[in-house]
This record gives structure tokens, sequence and C-alpha cells, in this order.
């Protein structure tokens, strides 16, 4: 390369490679699990879905159970607190859903988010969309929970993940 | 310029695979996708294609495009690109085409403006769809890097599903692009060499479809082909082509990369004289390409 454009290829290289990396974790577990159940003492649940479950959560949700072993826990006032990850844009997300002794959901709260848009997820005012769902509600982009532009796939994601851990928890505890 | 110019290369390339950091997304090198940048996002685009091998004498061409996109609403899109060519070629001659030896360094050679309309969500509708426009001027020859004046418009009809949650992606792509070209007069041609001079007008078709996967998070590999055929004013159809290949894709929050290796599959139409492979096209096209594409989002 003679010419005195050469040096174009190393202009965007470097303004890439001097961007910095996002870091975007907001909550622990344990943090999470004190925002949505303050005062409670958490103990930690142990389950595992069937395969014969795993497809009554698929048809319900209309989403891949990934997970056989979900994370959850049991509050003293009776509570859950389940913590879960769907697919991001580019990276998992990791959010956690509080659900009430009947099965509502109570809060959402965002762990993790990494992704170029849609930050938007971790305010207050989306999330509450998902307070008081309970199993069997649309929980559906664009339906029930409004969509943020740019974190689309995140939105829907997060709405359909959220439909799963109600069809999960209906399954595992509903009885309980 | 061969050398320096494949170092550069492929410096990007091994900057690209070695950094670990984070950025948005073209999946795939030539196929596109249907999504667009949200109102008020910016996002800068730097691509590279290597063009290599006419199957005589030494043929290598490098394609830069810097792009910037910006967000009108959360559905249009528009961007402006510059463009810029490098081109060594030496011990082949193409009637009509390459009228000789040619060895600059990059050089900018174009401009180009696109819209992009969504229509169609992948991630809320059962599939994207999006239509794209680009007019493109440029004003030396891609192939022979001789002066030429050429005007081309471009529509694309894109479709994008998601499958998985969006862990696996298929792309579809339709396009029809018009062309005008005007070439400069040449002097010292070899004897008997067509270099016609009068406009012409040509019309090309695309078809481009892609799958990726995300195999571990920020990473996708999948595989891309384009087929296109270009129909000329005085010669009809005047050649084909399929490229098919890998990708390698990586994205994050703030950058994201695409590396795509795409060899001519087949290919067919107008031949040079003397051509030993007559399975491919190889007057406008090469045997092989390779594409880095770099966005940046801010």
């Amino acid at each position: 390369m003679n010419g005195p454009y050469s040096v174009c290829w190393l202009v965007p290289a470097a303004a890439i490679f001097a961007a910095p990396a996002s870091a975007a974790v907001f909550l622990t577990t344990e943090q999470a699990q004190l925002a949505l159940f303050p005062g409670q003492t958490m103990s930690a649940q142990y389950a595992v879905i069937s395969s014969a479950q795993a497809k009554q959560i698929e048809k319900i949700a209309g989403t891949k159970v990934r997970e056989l072993s979900p994370k959850v826990w049991r509050s003293s006032n009776g509570g859950w607190f389940y913590l879960d990850q769907v697919i991001g844009k580019h990276e998992f997300i990791t959010y956690a859903v509080a659900l009430s002794k009947d099965g509502a959901v109570l809060g959402v709260e965002i762990l993790d988010y990494r992704e170029t848009y849609g930050g938007e997820i971790r305010n207050p005012k989306w999330r509450a969309q998902f307070t008081d769902k309970r199993n069997g509600a649309p929980l559906k982009l664009e339906v029930d929970i409004v969509n943020l532009s740019g974190a689309t796939l995140s939105c829907r994601n997060i709405t359909t993940g959220v439909k799963r851990l109600l069809a999960t928890h209906e399954l595992l505890f509903g009885q309980k | 310029m061969r050398n320096t110019a494949k170092i550069l290369f492929v410096a990007s390339a091994v900057l690209f695979v070695s950094v670990e950091a984070h950025a948005d997304e073209n999946l795939f090198g030539y196929v596109k996708g249907v999504e667009v940048i949200p109102e008020g996002g910016w996002e800068l685009y730097n691509t590279t294609t290597m063009r290599d091998d006419k199957g005589l004498g030494s043929y290598t061409a490098f394609d830069n495009v810097t792009e910037l996109e910006y967000g009108v609403s959360d559905r249009f899109n528009v961007s402006a690109a510059l463009q810029a060519l490098a081109l060594d070629t030496s011990g082949l001659v193409i009637n009509g085409y390459l009228p000789g030896d040619m060895d600059f360094g990059l050089k900018p050679s174009g401009l180009e403006l696109t819209a992009k309309y969504n229509i169609l969500r992948p991630a809320a509708d059962d599939f994207g769809l999006s239509l794209r426009y680009a007019l493109d001027y440029s004003w030396i020859d891609k192939h022979s890097g001789q002066d030429k004046d050429t005007l081309s418009a471009e529509f694309d009809l894109l479709t994008q599903k998601y499958f998985m949650d969006g862990q696996m992606v298929l792309v579809g792509n339709l396009g029809l692009e018009m062309t005008y070209a005007d070439r400069g007069y040449i002097d010292n041609l070899p004897v008997d060499f067509e270099w016609p001079t009068d406009p012409e007008m040509e019309v090309e078709i695309i078809l481009g479809s892609g799958l990726t996967y995300r195999f571990a998070p920020n990473w996708y590999a999948g595989a891309e082909a384009v087929y296109e055929t270009e129909f000329e004013t005085e010669v009809g159809q005047e050649r084909w082509s399929i490229f098919l290949g890998p990708t390698l894709h990586y994205g994050s929050a703030k950058w994201w990369g695409t590396f795509t290796w795409f060899p001519q599959i087949a290919g067919g139409g107008e031949q040079y004289d003397g051509q030993a492979d007559d399975s491919l096209h190889l007057i406008e096209k090469t045997k092989q390409e390779f594409r880095l594409k770099l966005g940046f989002n801010f």
C-alpha cells in the first residue's frame, strides 16, 4: 500500500480498541433478594424440572427451557425468588423475579445487562409492568408489555422469561 | 501496495480476534439484516474487502468503505459512506475490462448514501422485514482502476427470522441494482483492445442468504451465500456468480466485528481469452474475497 490513505485502515481499529468495555453488573443475588424481600430470610429450594414438565412449560411460555434446575429461594414470609438468565443481543441477561405466596409477580430486578441499547429495562416503570402478573397472563411484547426501542430482543426475552418462570412455578410449587 | 496492504489487513484481523471487549450487529459480511439503530443513535462502520486472484497473472484489490449511520427514527436510518480503492494487478489483460498493469495505494473512489426503513421487527413480529435504498457514485473502475463514472441505485428487500430466542438468525436478501457507467478515454491501449467510452446501462439482481448461530456469549459462527447476475445493454446476461463462505462475528455493547471468507464456488457468463477455469466468472469477480467489518456504537 503506497498511498497516504493507508493509515485509514488504522483509524477505525484504534477507535474501536480504545473504546471501554461496558461493565454492567448492577446487583448481586443477595442485593436483589434484599430489594425484593426486604427484611426476609431466604432459603434455597431444590427443584428439578422433568422432561415432561419442560415440554408443558415450553408449550405455555412459547420458549425453550434451557435450565432444568431452576435457581429458586423461598422467603420467610412465604414468597418465592427466582434467579434466571435469558439471551440478550450479545450476552445473557441475568434477572430475578419475586412471586407472592399465591404466585403473583411482586417485582422484577435486572442484575446485569451489557447491551448497546435498552438500559431502560432497569427503570422501575418498565419493570412494574410485570407486577401482579400470574401464570396464564398474555405476557407478550406490545400486548401487555411495552417495548423499548433498540432493545426489542432483550425486552421480548425477559417477557417470555417471566412467563416461563410463572409456568415453572405453577408446575413445581403450585400447590404449596 | 500488496505487502503493506496485506499486513494492515492481517493486523486488523489479529487485533479483532485477540482483544476481549464489547458492540452492535452486522452478523454477516455480505448479506444484510433488517435491524436499524434507534432514534438518535449513531454507528460508525468500516468495511475492508480484499478481492483476490483472477486465475491469471496477479490481481489483488482492496475496497474500503467508511460509513456513518444515524437513527432518524426507531424505524428509519440514513447513512453516508466514503469508498476507497487500492489495486495491484500485473500480467493480466482482459479485453474490454482490464487494459494492463496497475498499482496504486488506497485512494478515495466513491460515495454512497443509504436509507433503510424497518417494517417488521424480528423480535416483536413473526419475522423481520426492511426496505433499503442505496445511491452510489464512484469515479474509479473497481475492476481496472481506470477512470470511470458510475452511478448506481440499489433497492433491497431484507428479511430476518430469529430462532431459539435469537440464538440462531436466518437472513434473506433480494436486491435490484441499476447502474449507469461512463468510461474515460485511455491513451496507448494495446492493439485491438476494446475500451468503449459510450455510456452503458447495467441491471443486477442479487439474492443472498445467511444463517448464523451464537455458540458462546458475544460470538456467532455461520455461513452466507450471494448469487448475483448482471445484464448489460449489449451482451444481455453479462455474468453470474455464486459466492459461499463462513462468517465469524463478535459483538458487544460498544463495538462489533465480522470476518467473512467468501470464495466463488460457481460462475458463468463472459470469460476472458485464456481463462483456465471456465466454471467461474473471473472478469468482474475474483476467485475469492475476504471481508472484515468493524462497527462502533456511540
